[in-house]
């Protein structure tokens, strides 16, 4: 089976402060991978070297086994997305959506057929004419994950893409990730700073710390191992309880 | 509520007509044989002086050559300013070019052409149409710059950035993301660009050595002969282009956007 997206021996330092330090990361086909970090422990820099969008000082990136350090972000297959949506907002939904196929030239009729389809699947029917501003926080993560998607890319990158919303809509949008994910086939990094969408949104868990990528194998590998995030969120309800005992 | 509604449309009426009457006084003045204090009116009205436009007059030809370096100083420095802005708005040095970009306008435009005079000598720039076009451009592309640079922020770069991840080449970010959603701004700064060149006289003056005769430095000339009439047909023709290009453009000049 092709390995989706495989990174090795990946440095980074912002003059002799070492961000990055040999780091590799592979990702299976559909699957989730949730980077847990600390602000600023280098998981935006991490993506945007995945993405192209930044320079590594070593190592290589291989997409579907090829290796792309030489490519530019355009010819990738992997899209990056950002905390807010980023609409366009001089385009109407649709024609967000179907941004991607209009970058590669595709007929009318095709972008009209994939775009409409797409907007279905999303749960967007009747609001092809909207314009950015006239949609609620989660329609937009709505509309941005469809333009990613209708372009099917090999990779999707995460960057907190729900850190700007509000806690209903987080949750929301949680489980609407996890629907389309497996609707369609997403292989994903999915880069959070918050431990239980961690666990909620990947099928792995890896931790950034220092420089160090550390990939556990499965969510209770995570959940068991020592001096983890969860220990210390286990601690703190512990804590709670105990007070509240007393 | 009638009466505020009221009281609106009568304030309303009132600027509209304090703007207008003096393109009024302006085209009656252009039209009269003869108007002389304390007649309300002029005596008699004329085409005679508007007809020898089309004519010998060399007044039409300084209509033309106005149009062609406003015209050409606001495509240029609008152009110039939105892609150079960006590359100074994301430079390290970013306030120290921002600042210098202000340079022509704490000189003053008048100065700073004296002080290029030379240069415009010695490269057989000066009195030519090219000249002056330059001339202006030295002062109408910083503006332009400063306007631009607004634009560029950090949201714009992230977009920008999406776009490439999506498969968006350097050109089809310009023409489908950067130009689009700067399309208000491009109207703004090419319309003032416009106007700047337009209505310059101190710089055109020095660099164009009187041998660029604009319709502004036109007026001025009439003005100074105390030739009113040719003053005021001059002035008209000065007024009336701006007027054209905002009547034409008002609703993406003050279409309200995203």
């Amino acid at each position: 089976m092709v390995t989706p997206l495989k990174a090795e021996h990946i440095s980074k330092s912002y003059g002799s402060e070492q961000v990055l330090d040999d780091l590799h990361l592979q990702l299976y086909s559909g699957e989730t991978l949730s980077i847990l970090g600390r602000s600023g422990c280098g998981k935006t820099t991490l993506l945007k070297i995945l993405a192209g969008l930044e320079p590594a000082d070593q190592g290589k990136v291989l997409v579907n086994e090829i290796d792309i350090q030489s490519l530019s972000p355009q010819a990738r297959e992997v899209v990056y997305l950002y905390q807010e949506a980023l609409l366009f907002p001089h385009l109407n939904v649709f024609e967000n959506i179907a941004f991607g196929l209009r970058l590669r030239n595709r007929s009318e009729e095709e972008i009209k057929e994939h775009t409409l389809t797409m907007i279905d699947r999303l749960g967007l029917n009747g609001m092809n004419e909207k314009m950015p501003h006239q949609l609620s926080g989660g329609q937009q993560q709505r509309v941005s994950f469809g333009r990613a998607l209708i372009t099917n890319p090999s990779v999707l990158l995460l960057d907190e893409p729900f850190g700007s919303l509000d806690a209903d809509t987080r949750s929301n949008m949680q489980q609407f990730f996890k629907n389309i994910a497996k609707q369609f086939d997403i292989t994903a990094i999915f880069v959070t700073h918050n431990v239980k969408e961690a666990m909620l949104m990947g099928n792995r868990i890896a931790t950034l710390a220092n420089g160090s990528l550390s990939v556990f194998d499965s969510i209770d590998a995570f959940i068991n191992s020592s001096n983890n995030v969860v220990q210390e969120e286990i601690a703190f309800w512990e804590s709670v309880q105990a007070r509240r005992s007393n | 509520m009638i009466s505020t509604g009221r009281a609106r449309t009568f304030w309303v009426k009132v600027l509209i007509i304090t703007l207008l009457f003096p393109v009024a006084y302006l085209l009656m003045l252009s039209l009269a044989t003869q108007w002389i204090f304390p007649s309300v009116l002029p005596a008699s009205l004329t085409l005679d002086r508007w007809s020898t436009l089309l004519g010998a007059s060399n007044l039409f030809g300084s209509l033309l050559l106005s149009l062609g370096i406003a015209l050409s100083v606001a495509t240029i420095s609008t152009f110039a300013g939105f892609f150079s802005s960006k590359h100074l708005a994301y430079h390290p040095q970013r306030s120290l070019w921002i600042r210098l970009s202000y340079f022509p306008f704490v000189l003053s435009p008048v100065i700073y052409a004296a002080v290029l005079y030379f240069y415009f000598i010695k490269l057989d720039l000066a009195g030519s149409f090219v000249g002056v076009i330059l001339g202006q451009l030295l002062i109408a592309y910083p503006y332009s710059v400063i306007l631009f640079s607004g634009f560029w922020s950090e949201r714009i770069q992230q977009i920008e950035k999406l776009t490439q991840t999506l498969g968006g080449s350097r050109w089809q970010i310009y023409r489908r993301v950067l130009l689009p959603m700067a399309q208000g701004l491009l109207l703004v700064c090419f319309f003032q660009t416009f106007l700047i060149s337009w209505f310059e006289y101190g710089l055109t003056t020095i660099i164009g050595v009187g041998k660029v005769q604009t319709l502004t430095l036109k007026v001025f000339q009439y003005i100074n002969e105390a030739n009113f009439y040719n003053a005021a047909l001059a002035s008209s023709l000065l007024v009336l282009p701006p007027i054209i290009l905002l009547f034409f453009n008002r609703k993406y000049l003050f279409r309200q956007r995203w």
